[in-house]
């Protein structure tokens, strides 16, 4: 064998048995009528779980719950995470420990992080509602037509810093110069971001979004831990409905087509994505 | 030069809005978990007297067999996940193995939705007779925690320079001995944070954890989550237990995060 490929060889087993296999079997159970608790007794129906699957309006409220919570999150660690990340970089004290200490968040554990706003948020026992309701407001985070929205606010909290880290280091990398340059010609400091700095971020800047958008569609833990799902099925998402149906319900080769369904459409994404990386890394 | 005194004011207030936002709900569970529960109940206290109930009962309680077992799961995953993520990313690195297909397989492996994978394992591991061990969550946690370790050390092996490998060769070097004293030794700064990075990938994982770890015997994730579900709100202990999963990694990401962009990127951008 060539020396590569016996180098390759290794990697290839763990995710051939890892990733390899248990994909192909997810795929073949969606064609099945495999339930957990019928002993294995499997016949092939067909498309008839896709079919189910996709006529179930749950479904479908399920993958517009996750879609309003992709874009809300990812849109606002966008916006805010570009900011902090422009106001570390002209920063001149303390920088070290701003950086390390606004990290932070990405690294906790996602369910620590749900469970603490379960009850940070919490209408007895948070300390917001209890602050909000000493200057006369009352507002219930997991009320109807809030929950979701609450949700992304987690989702905010814990992964503007992945932003942050990849946007700063994006604008660290960009060349002085054509800033320079601008700035001598007289252009104002929002004319030199806009036409200058913007376009020579955006790469960067499309590689964050796409990652933590792909990252932000598998939300489980946040709703595990503060909503279930609830009111109704406003919170239920695809990854959270799918545990439902598997485990719950013992349907696993329904979940397996909802699971599929779902790849497809991060399919999608992953090719934009890696079309993108590629781009980043000829330059 | 008052507008640019404006701007940088602006900027500081940013900051310390932003450094408040992430301390602040930690410090309310750092202090919820001294609070008795009637303490608990009035949530604008900020007098109270402390107590240790809840340290002492938690770190009395069956909660470090839980840190052990994800320590356990996640020390096996990172340990494979280096080996053969090394050799890989040292062969897609240096001589594009397998082309771009092999790069694209990885990035979308390291995305791939869990639900896809978890109920296959589930089901083998039933069939093996598997369910009840660790096992199952070990080959679950490899799925993801291969591919981001090779992705993030391909980045790192393709920014040692080829000059230092031609010299080895020429020394006499077999071309494994190349890779291992020679290339290994290079990237040495990479590998340890992309091991680091991986273990708190497995560290952090709940959603394989619950499904597919014995009910009396779990890991982390899944006891932190138990002080909610079974046994009522029990607010005071759950904070205790969230500090305890929360501190190792906080510490641990101190010392990744210079090289993290780099390996985030695969390489596309210098951290």
């Amino acid at each position: 064998m060539k020396f590569q490929n016996a180098m390759m060889a290794p990697l290839l087993s763990v995710m051939a048995v890892a990733v390899g296999f248990p994909l192909l079997y997810s795929f073949w159970l969606g064609f099945t009528s495999y339930q957990l608790v019928s002993g294995g007794v499997t016949d092939f129906v067909g498309l008839d779980n896709y079919i189910r699957v996709l006529s179930d309006p749950d479904y479908w409220a399920s993958l517009s719950a996750t879609a309003t919570y992709v874009f809300l999150s990812v849109t606002f660690e966008l916006i805010i995470g570009l900011t902090i990340a422009l106001a570390l970089q002209s920063q001149k004290w303390f920088t070290n420990f701003t950086r390390s200490f606004l990290l932070a968040p990405m690294f906790i554990t996602p369910i620590a992080v749900g469970l603490m706003f379960r009850f940070f948020l919490n209408d007895q026992l948070g300390a917001i509602p209890y602050y909000l309701d000493q200057v006369g407001l009352s507002y219930d985070f997991f009320g109807s037509g809030r929950a979701l929205i609450s949700l992304a606010f987690i989702d905010v909290w814990q992964w503007t810093p992945f932003m942050v880290l990849l946007l700063l280091a994006g604008l660290e990398s960009i060349p002085k110069q054509p800033v320079e340059a601008a700035r001598v010609d007289g252009a104002n400091r929002f004319y030199i971001f806009r036409r200058v700095t913007l376009p020579m971020l955006s790469p960067i800047l499309i590689v964050a979004v796409l990652l933590r958008g792909l990252d932000a569609l598998k939300v489980f833990e946040y709703v595990y831990a503060t909503t279930r799902g609830g009111p109704g099925i406003e919170t239920k998402t695809i990854q959270y409905l799918t545990y439902q149906n598997g485990i719950s319900y013992f349907r696993l080769a329904e979940a397996s087509a909802m699971a599929f369904i779902l790849l497809i459409i991060v399919m999608g994404v992953i090719v934009l994505l890696f079309r993108r990386l590629e781009r980043v890394n000829v330059r | 030069m008052n507008r640019f005194k404006l701007i940088d004011a602006g900027r500081i207030l940013l900051l310390v809005v932003a450094v408040a936002a992430v301390a602040l709900p930690l410090l309310w569970v750092a202090l919820a978990s001294f609070k008795t529960p009637a303490d608990l109940n009035q949530p604008g206290i900020l007098w109270f007297t402390p107590t240790m109930a809840n340290w002492t009962e938690v770190l009395s309680s069956d909660i470090f067999a839980a840190v052990g077992r994800s320590v356990l799961v996640a020390t096996i995953t990172v340990a494979i996940a280096v080996v053969v993520g090394s050799m890989g990313a040292y062969s897609i690195a240096r001589f594009s193995t397998g082309g771009s297909l092999s790069r694209f397989g990885i990035l979308a492996a390291q995305v791939l939705p869990p639900a896809v994978l978890v109920f296959p394992f589930l089901s083998v591991a039933y069939m093996l007779r598997l369910n009840g061990t660790l096992v199952p969550i070990i080959f679950s946690h490899l799925s993801f925690v291969v591919p981001v370790v090779t992705w993030f050390l391909i980045g790192f092996f393709a920014a040692v320079p080829k000059e230092i490998e031609e010299q080895a060769r020429v020394d006499g070097f077999g071309r494994f001995d190349t890779f291992r004293l020679v290339v290994l030794p290079q990237v040495l700064p990479g590998i340890g944070a992309a091991a680091i990075f991986g273990f708190t990938l497995s560290w952090n994982d709940m959603f394989y954890g619950l499904i597919l770890s014995p009910s009396n015997s779990t890991i982390l994730p899944v006891a932190i989550a138990g002080f909610n579900t079974f046994r009522g709100v029990e607010l005071g202990p759950m904070s205790v237990a969230i500090l305890i999963a929360i501190i190792p990694v906080v510490i641990a990401s101190f010392f990744v995060q210079k090289r993290l962009v780099q390996g985030i990127s695969g390489g596309a951008v210098k951290g």
